[in-house]
């Protein structure tokens, strides 16, 4: 390792720093936040989900992912692709609509957003008007069609948005030919759907809210056929051969109506209320799809009968005699079927539904319809996220045994590959296997494989069955009846509902060369697991260690713990428990750790912190940190939590029963939206008003929590002397105390028998008092000691004994070197006293250079509670970088920083997603790569017209040609076998394709100009424009609420009474505002839930 | 040329009688040197005391009061010797030795309850509370206040809030947010000194600027130096700043006029705000260096001998479990030994506690290598002296001594 500690080399230095740091946000990892468009491109197979706070999100095959945020913070209402080209359109809430193209830059395709379009209508006229209600994108791929709230049809020219005035179809045109007879042609409503014939494009159906459809010619410009359904419409589907269009209705029926040939005969030829009888909810969208050989499927959402099954989610798949209605965890957004063959309209091959929680895939081909794993997209809360814990470089061997045992907990999924596979995954394989694990409330720790751009499930662990839980078995998600009506299959993983909160799992610490496993959780529950390939049967014994130490005038008020299963227990193949410790009081565990060479496992919660010998099942030690002045950490903080974190729980329960599938009109939902939001803007701005102050006092020994153990660490090091080193154990807590003890351990012949002993070696108190977060000791080379075992595994350089040993103590508020073995104060560097900002999370990471191989060093990478980055050098305690990464507000995300130890790290940007970010130059994980319109797609596009009219034909024929002419064209100046050039090419041939319109929008013009002038021009361009989208992070209020939340969970240990004033705000704000509001502000995962409650 | 001879007493044995020169009595310095001399006592810190015509005893410690004294002899002049840490600061003042002539007859507890009388205090042991600082570089509407807690069990006492203050800016009067003392505790380290004052907006704690920072941040920046805490604040009352020379002839009110509530010359501009929070720096460095308290048990590897360990472990293991880890039993043993005003002799008692002292004096004196002149010696007994009487009131504050630690057998304290 090389190390610049001279002075007058400061140039050398910043020129090091810039080939070891670098930061950037890479990619993100989950299920988008509040989900509330999607979007499918056949052709591309491309997937697109639009979220409430303006983000798009584009996923292919696995590893090929792109993101895209709005400048404006607004819902994403619709997302449509233009058949067979790289563009999307997006529509927002505040109408506006917005054009998206996947350029390849370099080789690499980059989603940009090249256009926006707001409708205007004729002066004075309402907003209404203009209002878009539907969107169809054409299959042309150059217009799109708008239907507004106002009635009317827009016709815009794509991409350019180009309003074709003449082209319109105005509510006055179709008035006018509506039938005398029909009951509601003196207002028709907003354009409820668009649809186009599928074998003619000149046809497209426009759906009146009314519930009057109309075929529409857009060549001639005049209705063809009136379609006079008299129930509230809610979608239109055109069958496969043209001859049809099914409509279904928010009475919960649907009917088929005959389309053609005779004009005079449009009575409907079937209707049906599927759940009928008793009143049914609307079926918001029908889908009917051709089978080669058999019946056709049909699949349609909602429907369901309103009093007995309003509140279920359902989407109805109706093949031959086969009907499911499979109920999924959560609203349902949009769904759409795959289709098999080539050209994607063979069979249908798998249904993606797009939950407001999940992403499901079902399989339709396999008996039973059974789900696809994603590969991605992964809801991570399916329950509440309340630890994580990352490993890296894990070797093959335990990588290997994880799948293992991952691949037999999989085995209801189905076992077709993942259908959607669009574009190109140009990302190098990860360098080396990385786990990340999180803990969950409801008590499992899961396990996904981090190495590289996919978050990919690889194994589930649950800690419940170790305990008796008062969960009710008849809860169970599988559960179906027979003859049930409807046939209920219920789809879906998303569960935040733990029944018993004292499962959830605070700590996890994993050691990767043993396979040994930590997990401790709410209720002081310790577990000791192993992996085993085997199921196994066995009892886990419980070992109770008090922690009060007959400390007197305590009073616990909190939970019980948990009750331990007494009979022997089958654990499946994986990580199966063999030994527990329960704290007394069981109180949550802050810390732990855990040796495997020394088959050790320290624990710390608010009240002391023990030792334990997995070997010999024995307490080493215990020792009693608590103060006997902290009432709070007397009384047990969590006492007063579980009763209104139940009852709130109940509500939201109850909220989430009544709210029905109310997604009825964009509008109105949007509306109420936008006046929520507005709502709690008011409130927040009036809170912010509100004079908030603080003390300013020194931390005391009184203070509260100060005896809360937060770290604890191992080491083999120099305590006593400086020619003995032995092992020990460090624990820092919340008061600024460090204790140190000495581990004497029996000779390994003598391990299993002789017992172990510990015994306090040194007591530091911080005189700053800030708590103590980490505790690393350094070697003679100023490097961290490695991890157990990773010396014995040739992974690690042995540490440095004969120079002596550092202790590095990191506060809240420092940076602290002591010399070892006798501590005394050699550097430090302060953090609060100069800049206000105080340390969140802190972590070891070896930052390689991105220049040389071998080059390289070790650093503390921290976060602050401002949200910022920084790198701090060691064993020199000097601030390296520092880099703006979190909002300081966003308290949620700060706290569920995990770092990775070279330099990159993970955290929660919403209760579903983890955003990954580096710090190293070296390791970067992003994904790259490159989306191509099909070589068949233009083909396709053409067949899928052959068979019908011929002038369609001859459109199609005609810009084929055109397109053609020009890709030879070019290609005779790009420079043969040089990819990147070629794939602008292919680009630039839209564009041109685009921008031959004379009158094309002026502000595109000159820009669409210029990029047939210029290629490099154009990339010059873009990139300015990509700079502004990646820069430009906006989030919902929502975010900001939920964070005011969490906040009070992260502080709640570290808090001195300072800041309970701004826990008393949040807490008035969650009661009056919060559960009583409409559907934005009442979606708060459960995890934030739990956590409220420290406040009191 | 009229010589007085003066009657020693120390350790309520020794007499001796000396002279010294009435009309020039010269340096305090030089007379106690003298005194040292003459009884022959080295390395030690004294508490000299003379009784004056009124029967009190009462210090002698500056040249000032070393000529009062002297001048007081008539003829001769009573000085009393005393071991600085066993003086009993009551037993000065009015009174003292003709009632401690009385307490012979009387009970000591009639006489404490008859009168509680006033105690003064040694100069040494007056520690500064406040103060105002860089009063020469700072605009006139500013005020630097430094609140010195050490050593004190006061709280600091006040809070602080977000508010919004106007400005001058090139585009006119500005409303910028900024951070204000809302509240003083009653009876707080802030409220005592008088130099803050709720509705003060406060613009640097410890050099830095505040501006664009949270009221959390600010709220952590003052705890993280709530030890030696430097705000530069600019009071709501502006009549009573300290008006410069420069400015004389102008009344206070004009200067809180033009300086007052509109706006104030932003405190980074030009030189003068470098050179005013590289001084800030400076102090902060300097009284920084807080000390953690290090308890290291001596827990020996079971190979070596123990014998002492055995003894030592027995004092010196870790304190008990429910203890918080705040006071090191060693240090509070060190710190109990202020022992009582031993006119009448010592007991044997009291010879283990000299004992101990003396070892204590030694250890400090080795640090000061071989200078043992009298300033050296002055300044490190003054050291030990202000440990121990902070060591007194607050165990947690530091043992602030130069580094190079000292080292008992058995416990260890690093200082």
């Amino acid at each position: 390792m090389k190390r610049f500690r001279r002075h007058g080399q400061e140039s050398q230095r910043d020129r090091l720093k810039q080939d070891l740091y670098q930061f950037n946000k890479t990619v993100e990892h989950g299920f988008p936040h509040q989900p509330s468009a999607l979007g499918y491109s056949p052709s591309l197979q491309l997937l697109a989900i639009g979220t409430r706070s303006g983000a798009i999100k584009l996923y292919g095959a696995p590893g090929v992912e792109f993101m895209g945020l709005h400048d404006e913070n607004a819902v994403v209402t619709r997302v449509h692709f233009l058949p067979f080209q790289l563009e999307l359109v997006t529509l927002l809430d505040d109408n506006s609509l917005h054009m998206w193209t996947l350029r390849a830059h370099k080789g690499v395709s980059e989603l940009l957003e090249i256009g926006r379009f707001t409708l205007t209508g004729p002066p004075g006229a309402p907003p209404s008007v203009t209002r878009v209600t539907s969107v169809l994108a054409h299959s042309s791929g150059e217009l799109l069609l708008l239907g507004t709230e106002g009635g009317h049809v827009f016709v815009v020219e794509v991409p350019g948005f180009r309003e074709l005035e003449e082209r319109n179809i105005s509510l006055d045109q179709v008035a006018n030919s509506v039938p005398e007879d029909y009951i509601g042609r003196r207002n028709l409503e907003h354009v409820e759907t668009l649809q186009e014939n599928p074998v003619d494009p000149n046809q497209v159906v426009i759906g009146y809210g009314r519930g009057l459809m109309v075929v529409w010619d857009l060549e001639k410009h005049q209705a063809v056929q009136h379609i006079p359904a008299t129930q509230q419409l809610e979608s239109t589907w055109w069958t496969e051969d043209g001859g049809h269009i099914l409509s279904s209705h928010s009475d919960g029926s649907y009917c088929r109506w005959t389309v053609g040939g005779q004009s005079s005969k449009d009575e409907e030829e079937k209707s049906d209320i599927p759940y009928g009888h008793f009143p049914c909810k609307a079926i918001s969208k029908i889908v009917q799809l051709p089978t080669e050989e058999g019946p056709p499927f049909l699949l349609f959402s909602g429907g369901m009968p309103r009093a007995s099954y309003g509140d279920r989610h359902c989407i109805s798949v109706i093949h031959g005699k086969t009907h499911v209605a499979l109920d999924f965890t959560s609203r349902i957004i949009d769904y759409f079927v795959i289709r098999d063959g080539p050209l994607h309209t063979g069979d249908p091959g798998a249904l993606v539904v797009l939950v407001e929680e999940e992403l499901v895939v079902i399989d339709l081909q396999t008996e039973g319809w059974p789900v696809i794993q994603t590969p991605y997209l992964v809801p991570l809360h399916s329950s509440a996220i309340t630890c994580s814990h990352h490993v890296s470089a894990i070797p093959l061997k335990l990588w290997e045994r994880l799948l293992a045992a991952g691949q037999l907990q999989i085995t209801h999924y189905s076992p077709k590959p993942w259908p959607i596979t669009g574009g190109q995954n140009l990302g190098q394989d990860p360098p080396q296997r990385d786990l990340l694990l999180t803990g969950h409330e409801d008590g499992t720790v899961r396990f996904w494989d981090a190495s590289g751009v996919c978050l990919y499930p690889m194994y589930k662990l649950s800690t419940a069955g170790v305990f008796h839980t008062d969960a009710d078995p008849n809860d169970n998600m599988n559960q179906c009846s027979e003859g049930e009506w409807p046939p209920f299959r219920k789809v879906g993983c998303f569960d935040p509902y733990s029944d018993d909160p004292r499962l959830g799992v605070q700590k996890i610490h994993l050691c990767k060369y043993s396979g040994y496993l930590t997990v401790a959780g709410t209720a002081g529950q310790i577990l000791v697991l192993e992996l085993n390939d085997e199921a196994a049967e066995q009892t886990v014994e419980a070992k109770i260690v008090d922690l009060l130490q007959g400390q007197e005038g305590f009073r616990w008020k909190g939970h019980t713990r948990l009750d331990v299963r007494e009979e022997p227990v089958l654990f499946p193949p994986g990580f199966q428990p063999f030994a527990l410790v329960q704290c007394q009081p069981p109180a949550v565990v802050t810390a732990l750790t855990l040796h495997s060479e020394w088959k050790m496992v320290a624990f710390g919660t608010s009240h002391g912190f023990g030792l334990y010998d997995y070997q010999q099942k024995n307490s080493v030690l215990v020792k009693c940190t608590l103060n006997p002045s902290d009432q709070l950490a007397m009384e047990g903080p969590l006492s007063r939590v579980k009763s209104i974190k139940k009852s709130l729980r109940q509500s939201f329960r109850r909220i989430r029963r009544s709210r029905v599938s109310l997604r009825k009109h964009h509008v109105t939902n949007a509306a109420k939206l936008q006046e929520a939001n507005a709502r709690l803007e008011a409130e927040l701005a009036e809170m912010e008003l509100a004079p908030v102050q603080r003390k300013i006092e020194a931390r005391s020994s009184e203070d509260s929590f100060t005896g809360l153990v937060r770290t604890l660490y191992f080491a083999d090091t120099f305590l006593s002397d400086s020619s003995h080193n032995s092992a020990s154990l460090w624990a820092g807590t919340n008061g600024g105390s460090v204790f140190a003890y000495m581990i004497r351990m029996p000779s390994v012949e003598h391990r299993a028998d002789e017992p172990i002993t510990a015994h306090p070696a040194k007591e530091i108190q911080l005189m700053h008092r800030a708590p103590v977060v980490a505790i690393v000791v350094l070697d003679g080379h100023g490097s961290p000691l490695p991890e157990p075992l990773e010396v014995a595994h040739d992974l690690a350089r042995s540490p440095d004994m004969q120079a002596s040993h550092q202790l590095l103590v990191v506060s809240e508020e420092q940076f602290k070197i002591f010399t070892l073995p006798k501590v005394s104060a050699k550097m430090k560097l302060k953090l609060t006293a100069l800049d206000g900002s105080r340390v969140r999370r802190v972590g070891v990471a070896w930052f390689g250079s991105s220049r040389t191989a071998d080059a390289g060093e070790s650093g503390l990478v921290v976060l602050t509670n401002q949200g910022d980055l920084n790198v701090v050098s060691l064993p020199s305690v000097k601030m390296q970088v520092q880099h703006p990464c979190i909002r300081r507000e966003d308290v949620s995300g700060i706290a569920s920083c995990v770092f990775t130890k070279h330099g990159q790290g993970f955290y929660l940007i919403s209760p579903s997603e983890f955003e990954r970010f580096s710090l190293s130059a070296r390791n970067v994980v992003e994904p790259r790569s490159l989306v191509e319109v099909p070589a068949n797609a233009t083909a396709a596009s053409k067949r899928r017209a052959a068979p019908d009219g011929a002038s369609a034909d001859n459109g199609n024929a005609r810009r084929d040609d055109a397109d053609t002419g020009n890709k030879t064209k070019f290609n005779r100046h790009a420079p043969p076998n040089h990819r990147s050039t070629f794939n602008s090419l292919n680009v630039t041939l839209s564009c041109i394709k685009r921008t031959c319109h004379p009158t094309a929008a002026p502000s595109m013009l000159v820009f669409m100009s210029r990029r047939i002038i210029s290629i490099v021009k154009c990339r010059d361009l873009i990139s300015s424009a990509m700079y502004t989208h990646t820069h430009t992070h906006t989030h919902t209020h929502t975010h900001t609420h939920t964070h005011t939340h969490t906040h009070t969970h992260t502080h709640t240990h570290t808090h001195t009474h300072t800041h309970t004033h701004t826990h008393t705000h949040t807490h008035t704000h969650t009661h009056t505002h919060t559960l009583p509001s409409p559907p934005l502000t009442i979606y708060l995962p459960a995890r934030v839930l739990s956590v409220a409650l420290c406040v009191y | 040329p009229a010589c007085i001879e003066n009657k020693s007493l120390s350790y309520g044995a020794e007499f001796r009688r000396f002279s010294v020169d009435r009309v020039k009595p010269g340096k305090f310095e030089e007379f106690s040197r003298l005194i040292m001399h003459i009884h022959r006592i080295a390395n030690m810190e004294l508490m000299i005391g003379y009784a004056d015509v009124h029967g009190d005893l009462l210090p002698i410690n500056n040249d000032d009061n070393f000529c009062k004294a002297v001048s007081m002899a008539h003829p001769l002049l009573r000085i009393f010797i005393q071991r600085q840490e066993e003086v009993d600061y009551t037993s000065f003042g009015t009174n003292t030795l003709t009632r401690r002539k009385k307490a012979v007859v009387t009970m000591r507890n009639d006489v404490n309850r008859k009168r509680p009388h006033i105690r003064i205090g040694m100069p040494q042991d007056f520690r500064p509370v406040s103060s105002i600082i860089d009063v020469d570089i700072l605009p006139e509407s500013h005020r630097r206040v430094r609140l010195y807690r050490h050593g004190s069990d006061k709280p600091l006492g006040f809070y602080i809030r977000d508010g919004t203050s106007v400005r001058v800016t090139p585009h006119g009067l500005e409303k910028v947010p900024g951070i204000f003392i809302s509240r003083m505790v009653p009876g707080g380290l802030a409220e005592g000194t008088g130099l803050l004052a709720v509705n003060d907006e406060v613009l640097e704690v410890n050099g830095i600027e505040v501006s664009g920072k949270s009221l959390d941040q600010v709220t952590d920046m003052m705890i993280a130096n709530s030890h030696n805490l430097i705000v530069t604040v600019k009071p709501v009352n502006q009549r009573n700043n300290v008006v410069r020379s420069s400015r004389i002839s102008g009344s206070s009110g004009q200067s809180s006029d033009s300086g007052g509530s509109t706006g104030y010359p932003s405190l980074s501009v030009g030189g003068g705000g470098g050179a005013l929070s590289a001084g800030a720096g400076g102090v902060a460095l300097e009284s920084d260096e807080e000390a953690d308290i290090v308890i290291e048990s001596s827990v020996k590897r079971p190979s070596r001998r123990s014998n002492a360990s055995v003894a030592s472990a027995a004092s010196t293991a870790s304190p008990a479990p429910p203890s918080p880890p705040s006071r090191p039993p060693s240090v509070v043993s060190t710190a109990s030994f202020h022992s009582q005003l031993s006119l009448n002799g010592s007991t044997n008692h009291q010879h283990h506690h000299h004992h101990l002292s003396y070892q204590l004096h030694r250890d400090l004196n080795l640090q000061n290598g071989p200078q043992t002149s009298n300033p050296a010696l002055r300044h490190s007994n003054g050291s030990l002296h202000k440990i121990l009487s902070s060591l007194r009131t607050d165990p947690r504050h530091s043992l602030a001594l130069p580094r190079g630690g000292v080292e008992e057998d058995g416990t260890v304290i690093t200082l």
